[in-house]
């Protein structure tokens, strides 16, 4: 399986290419206010069919950056390419799943999963079928007609992954998708996430803060480095697919990547601390 | 306290109503003062008459066409400029001000001034409904918007909603709609004020014409005959309003 992606990797065009992604923010409304710099320069090839996940300490732009390659929001230097194509808003290759699940609270699970296909004008009939299909895929076809709010944090989720699903977008952005469930059902959606991408040859690009969950999930994990955001390092994760967390944590590779992940971050908030304590 | 059915409470609240009006017609009978306090056979005789007569009608269809004429001018003044000052800053703290101190200005104290501007007609008794009604749309409007999550519009946007209009549409206005009704709500209650106020200080007519012209002749069974279908139909429209609000409501 790990092959596999090797070899998609190596033939065609790069799912996402960044080069030379800059953006400044400015803090306040006020004109004159202080600006800061959010991500200075960054280059970056994603693989088809990729597991990339983006670690970094908090304020590092690594929202930003995806945000970005969502077409959210523009850089104020650098392209993004999609799939061989300059991209300046969203597309229907890439879906994105939020961090705060970002359901509409007044639409129903499949009304919510269908929403992103009446938007691109699919036939009515189409749509429904496509959107029962991805609720199936996630396990919810029992929870159809029901509102977001009677739905527990990790089926909210799964609502959100299905209708990133239903889109058929190649690419997947997900952004702390995890961060807000509860730590067993987190290890569950994992291996669903990890299950459904290897089945639908997704690319994923997926954000955390949980240096478990970056190895675990990832073909290669991306360390950002923090004010002004740039690439630390990109570290190759080799452990064999399908993976369990169980199986995993104990294999030698997940024990190395995540001792090496783990010291460079800490360097990087030590020296923030010293430099706040400045 | 043990919970009621609705029913329960139904029959609980026709129970109060019948005991009420029966103290009532044998105080007044008692008392026997009829202009003071006529009894509820002599005001139900009196809104018989006002049924049969048609002035009740002609004058409820009168009252409940300025409410609406009314209420639709305050909805689309109070969206335009709830917009306005929920997108600039600016446009709220220049314009904020003015709203506020019309919500709290009683709109019978604006009347002499509506009657110099428009004179009697239709144009100004629809000004004194839009006084009274605009300023709960136009804060909700403002209010609802100005909270829209900030995170559904990026949802919106990265599945294909483009421009500032699809997304006030798809999004905003959608998601502020539970606000908004209160404030039509709001606006509703008000709305009734203004326009018995409007029907009674500007040319008499409709229901608000009714209670005034019998209370000058001393017609006191008429005016609690004419004033309980204002209150009917304020109640109905509140209520109506509250309904549809509580199935927008998702939590």
């Amino acid at each position: 399986m790990e092959n596999t992606h090797i070899t998609n990797s190596s033939t065609g065009t790069s799912a996402i290419e960044l080069s030379g992604i800059r953006k400044t923010f400015t803090l306040s409304e006020d004109k004159n206010a202080q600006q800061v710099l959010a991500l200075d320069g960054i280059d970056l090839s994603i693989n088809q069919g990729e597991f990339l996940t983006i670690i970094g300490p908090s304020g590092c732009g690594k929202t930003t950056l995806l945000r970005i390659m969502a077409s959210l929001i523009l850089p104020d230097e650098g392209r993004v390419i999609v799939e061989g194509e300059a991209v300046s808003e969203p597309d229907i290759k890439r879906a994105m799943v939020f961090q705060t699940f970002g359901l509409f609270p007044w639409k129903t699970v499949l009304d919510n999963v269908v929403f992103p296909l009446i938007v691109r004008k699919y036939p009515a009939q189409q749509t429904r079928e496509i959107a029962i299909q991805h609720i199936k895929q996630v396990g919810l076809e029992k929870f159809q007609n029901a509102y977001p709010h009677q739905l527990s944090g990790g089926m909210q989720q799964r609502v959100g992954l299905a209708r990133a699903l239903s889109t058929g977008a190649d690419i997947l952005l997900m952004d702390e998708p995890f961060g807000a469930i509860d730590a067993q059902t987190r290890e569950l959606m994992q291996e669903e996430l990890m299950r459904i991408c290897q089945e639908e040859q997704k690319t994923v690009v997926f954000i955390t803060h949980d240096l478990n969950e970056a190895v675990m999930l990832a073909d290669r994990v991306l360390l950002m480095s923090r004010g002004p955001g740039q690439v630390r390092e990109i570290i190759s994760v080799n452990l064999p697919r399908p993976r369990t967390e169980y199986d995993v944590r104990a294999h030698q590779e997940f024990v190395r990547v995540r001792g090496h992940l783990w010291r460079e971050l800490r360097n990087d908030l030590i020296e923030q601390r010293t430099e706040e304590m400045v | 306290m043990k919970t009621l059915s609705r029913l329960e409470t139904r029959r609980d609240q026709l129970i109060g109503v019948a005991l009420f009006l029966s103290v009532w017609e044998v105080a007044a009978q008692l008392f026997d003062k009829p202009l003071l306090l006529p009894p509820v056979s002599a005001i139900l005789t009196a809104l018989w008459d006002l049924i049969i007569s048609g002035e009740l009608i002609t004058a409820l269809g009168e009252s409940i066409f300025l409410l609406i004429v009314g209420l639709l001018v305050a909805i689309v003044i109070g969206f335009v400029f709830g917009t306005i000052i929920a997108r600039s800053k600016t446009a709220y703290w220049m314009l904020n001000p003015y709203f506020s101190a019309l919500f709290v200005t009683p709109t019978i104290a604006l009347v002499p001034l509506v009657l110099v501007w428009f004179g009697f007609g239709f144009t100004g008794r629809v000004l004194v409904v839009v006084l009274a009604a605009v300023v709960p749309i136009l804060f909700s409007v403002a209010s609802g918007l100005r909270d829209a999550p900030g995170d559904l519009i990026d949802v919106a946007r990265s599945f294909g909603v483009k421009g500032e209009i699809p997304l006030l549409f798809t999004v905003r206005l959608r998601a502020a709609l539970p606000v908004l009704m209160a404030g039509l709500r709001l606006a509703a209650g008000r709305a009734v004020v203004g326009m018995a106020v409007a029907e009674t200080y500007l040319r008499l007519g409709g229901i608000g014409g009714l209670i005034k012209s019998y209370g000058a002749v001393f017609r006191t069974d008429y005016v609690f005959a004419s004033i309980l279908p204002l209150s009917l139909l304020g109640i109905l429209l509140v209520s109506g309003i509250g309904r549809i609000e509580r199935r927008l409501k998702w939590s």
